[in-house]
């Protein structure tokens, strides 16, 4: 049986527009003809196939010009209002893929630092939109504030030790640090955003081009999911960039995360969906008790239902935030407290729950929720991979002391 | 708290054993299996550099532990007629699981069909004899598989007091003094042409829920008709293989039954508790080992240039996960200990609905736990939890499959309600 999953996991459609439907439905497609019906020789040649699909999706589509403005050529979806529509877009996204959401979440949220309105940074957009629409396929990481190292006092990001230094040289900035831990896709990425902090502990974005002389890269990575988003440590020793290559103005971080969070929200959601249709399958065609279907047992149907009301509410959750972001001149910016204070809050409840969805559904397939052959279990290593990295250190500390300074006016507490 | 080791149990329930097993197998762990382990899973389909350390667990050559139940008269440790089998079984489950808990269920597995015969009161000494020079002789570790799950019925052979086998599809007839074996196994542990023997439960007549046509019987694996498919793919444990099984036209001789009618049934019913007591303790050992590696992370990195561990909102979830490792680890020994005390006048027959009910709801527990504790472990390591040089996310993808196997949660539910709740029609 195919279900309708816009029917089941019902959202506000009409924050979408027509248009940005129909490219959903293109990417639906897309991942249907791609990936999920050609599941099983995808994930044995996925090293192989992983770029074609990307290309497929991110060029033949059109996937990258989204968040360019038409002056690059782009599709021009550079403004906050776009954020409901992104994020159906990358729900499909996920549903096909986790390391192809990641890549283009990465890409989508980095640039969204330079490209969307009211903060356009033109002459980085004039460097960057360039390469990164070239046809050649480009990747782009961020290497995020995170687990700082004993004995070693570091500036601080909302309690999180950002490692990598910059620090101003005639007309260059120089970026400095060691074995720095990217979100992910650090083997393969062209373009790093680097989180950095100069002297004065200001803490501000850097881009820095990954062919840039003292960028080194280290050994692959081997990571629980997100198999194709072959990762590695990278470190700067003294790399130059030109000074238009920064972004320092206040807030542009916050919008980093901001933007990771709706999207990869959207990712989770959109593979714990795909989840369910697999479940769906599985709880009809199964008997239990010698001849009950799984789905009729009521012990069985009460897990069935908890996959659903996880899924349901948190794709409700992520709706709400793209929402908010889509007019957030009301809320002082993307950048500004209160969407970055909801955007972790609904981000980290949303993983949660996706992941919840499918730790409880595996419950009812027995050796299928584990086997690769059913697909499922690379689903669970995804999202929970996924929500580790989201973290940054420390488990959702981070984001409750975030909370915490909003609603309770901490002045002190891990900032 | 220095160790692993400080982590609770109760002494007075501790095998003498306990003490030199543990020792000797935390030597074996630190030398044959943590410095290489983080390669396993690219061996999952070779074996190459598992099988070694398997040889230096299981053969003659190594600890020599495959041979651990036979009688000593027969080559063995004797373990079948101790009043430790259970608390023994949960030390070596244990100990094995830190190091690797898809080594520790290969192992076991080894000794599961074994149990059928080889444990006091129900030793077959006939079939004890045939089959001890197979696993007491080798240098190099030799497997069986207990062939329980069925293509239709998943679990459904587990749930044996509600269903009686009516299930199985596996048959076996009698012709003259052989039985012949037909059917379709999936997913045995040590399959895929790992194991010399397998424990085949099966039905001598097909839709049949009377108990005394439910029947075990042994099938050396180089029996023709015999066939195995090739090894799944799986999240996890590389160290554990599992295939389809076919039996054609399989003839054994018909003393291979493991006992007759109803005793089989018995004795598959008493195969469950030391199922679930083994995955209590590949549990908590896997725990033991996330305390060590988190005990490593927590105390060398740091949020607000502090060190992790001495951050309040990190201790408060730090916690909590040790205080479930400790809790586990004491539930973890007493479903031993529930195991151990079916030979005593204060114990229970280990078949019998409380014994399975408790020993279920302990494992499942501590599944539940598990899952729940290596899931916040990965996260407070942030970018690093996935990262399988600190090894938690390797027992994170082990321990829900532990979760799930063996008719997973659910019929752990309901194995309690039937009993606690006086259950009739469940």
């Amino acid at each position: 049986m195919s279900v309708d999953l816009d029917k089941l996991f019902i959202y506000p459609k009409h924050w979408v527009d027509e248009d940005a439907r129909s490219f959903s439905t293109t990417i639906r497609q897309w991942a249907d003809k791609e990936i999920i019906s050609d599941r099983l020789n995808y994930q044995q040649n996925y090293t192989l196939l992983f770029p074609e699909k990307c290309r497929k999706l991110g060029i033949d589509i059109g996937l990258k010009r989204l968040v360019l403005s038409e002056k690059y050529d782009g599709y021009g979806w550079n403004s906050p209002s776009y954020a409901p529509a992104i994020l159906t877009a990358f729900t499909e996204i996920g549903r096909g893929d986790a390391s192809i959401g990641l890549a283009n979440a990465l890409d989508y949220a980095i640039f969204a630092t330079i490209t969307m309105h009211p903060n356009i940074k033109d002459d980085l957009c004039d460097a960057l939109a360039p390469l990164y629409l070239s046809d050649k396929l480009k990747t782009s990481t961020a290497i995020l504030p995170g687990a700082g190292i004993n004995d070693r006092k570091t500036p601080l990001f909302r309690g999180m030790s950002v490692l990598a230094g910059i620090a101003a040289d005639d007309n260059e900035y120089v970026v400095s640090g060691e074995n720095l831990r990217p979100f992910g896709f650090g083997k393969a990425s062209d373009l790093l955003c680097v989180v950095c902090a100069q002297s004065s502990g200001k803490i501000c974005l850097a881009f820095v081009p990954a062919d840039i002389s003292g960028v080194k890269k280290g050994l692959p990575i081997k990571q629980t999911g997100l198999d194709a988003s072959e990762n590695t440590d990278i470190s700067f020793e003294s790399v130059r960039i030109p000074k238009e290559y920064i972004i320092s103005r206040d807030g542009a971080v916050e919008e980093l995360y901001v933007w990771l969070n709706l999207l990869l929200g959207g990712v989770s959601i959109g593979a714990a969906m795909n989840f369910f249709e697999i479940l769906t399958e599985w709880a009809q065609s199964r008997t239990i008790k010698g001849g009950i279907p799984m789905k009729e047992n009521p012990l069985c149907a009460s897990v069935l239902a908890t996959v659903a009301q996880e899924i349901t509410c948190a794709r409700l959750l992520c709706y709400s935030l793209s929402q908010i972001m889509a007019d957030p001149l009301a809320l002082r910016g993307i950048g500004g407290e209160s969407i970055y204070t909801i955007a972790r809050m609904i981000g980290s409840s949303v993983q949660d729950s996706a992941l919840n969805a499918l730790n409880r559904g595996m419950e009812l397939m027995g050796s299928a929720g584990y086997a690769r052959e059913w697909h499922v279990e690379k689903h669970w290593r995804d999202i929970k991979t996924v929500q580790s990295s989201l973290c940054g250190v420390a488990a959702d500390i981070p984001v409750k002391m975030d909370i915490a300074r909003f609603f309770y006016d901490c002045k002190e507490v891990c900032s | 708290m220095k160790h692993f080791d400080d982590f609770s149990r109760p002494l007075e329930y501790i095998s003498p054993m306990d003490k030199h097993l543990r020792t000797v197998i935390r030597k074996w762990a630190d030398e044959e299996v943590l410095p290489f382990r983080r390669r396993f899973d690219e061996d999952w389909k070779e074996h190459k550099l598992i099988e070694p350390a398997f040889d230096k667990l299981m053969g003659n050559k190594g600890l020599g532990l495959q041979k651990a139940l036979f009688p000593e008269e027969l080559g063995g440790w004797g373990l079948g007629h101790s009043d430790s089998t259970f608390m023994t079984s949960y030390a070596l489950s244990e100990e094995v699981g830190r190091a690797d808990t898809g080594m520790a269920v290969a192992f076991l597995v080894t000794l599961w069909p074994l149990t059928t015969i080889l444990i006091e009161p129900h030793v077959n000494w006939r079939l004890a004899k045939e089959f001890a020079p197979m696993f007491c002789n080798s240098d190099c570790a030799v497997f069986s598989a207990l062939t329980m799950t069925e293509p239709q019925g998943g679990a459904d052979i587990e749930n044996i007091g509600l269903l009686g086998g009516k299930t199985l599809r596996t048959t076996a007839r009698l012709d003259g003094d052989e039985w012949v074996i037909n059917g379709h196994k999936l997913w045995p542990t040590n399959s895929a042409g790992v194991s010399k023997l397998f424990g085949v439960p099966c039905t001598t007549k097909l839709g049949s829920s009377d108990l005394d046509d439910f029947a075990i019987i042994f099938v050396p694996t180089d029996t023709k008709g015999v066939s195995e498919g090739n090894p799944y793919e799986k999240a996890g444990m590389a160290a554990d293989k599992n295939s389809d099984i076919w039996f054609e036209d399989v003839r054994v001789p018909s003393w291979y039954r493991a006992h007759g009618p109803v005793l089989d049934a018995q004795t598959f019913v008493e195969v469950i508790p030391w199922g679930q007591v083994a995955s209590c303790g590949f549990l908590t050992g896997a725990m033991l080992n996330l305390y060590e590696r988190l005990y490593e992370f927590v105390s060398t990195r740091t949020y607000c240039n502090r060190t992790l561990k001495e951050n309040d909102a990190v201790a408060g979830v730090i916690g909590r996960i040790a205080g479930d490792i400790d809790i586990c680890r004491i539930l973890g020994h007493e479903a031993a200990r529930i195991g151990d005390r079916r030979n005593m006048p204060f114990g229970n027959e280990l078949g019998s609905e409380e014994t399975i009910a408790k020993i279920r709801n302990i494992k499942d527990f501590i599944s539940d736990k598990s899952v729940e504790i290596f899931g916040r472990a990965m996260d407070v390591l942030g970018a690093y939890g996935p990262d399988r040089e600190w090894d938690i996310e390797k027992h994170w993808r082990d321990v829900k499959i532990i979760q799930l196997w063996m008719g997973g949660k659910q019929l752990c539910q309901m194995e309690a309600a039937r009993y606690f709740f006086n259950c009739k029609t469940l």
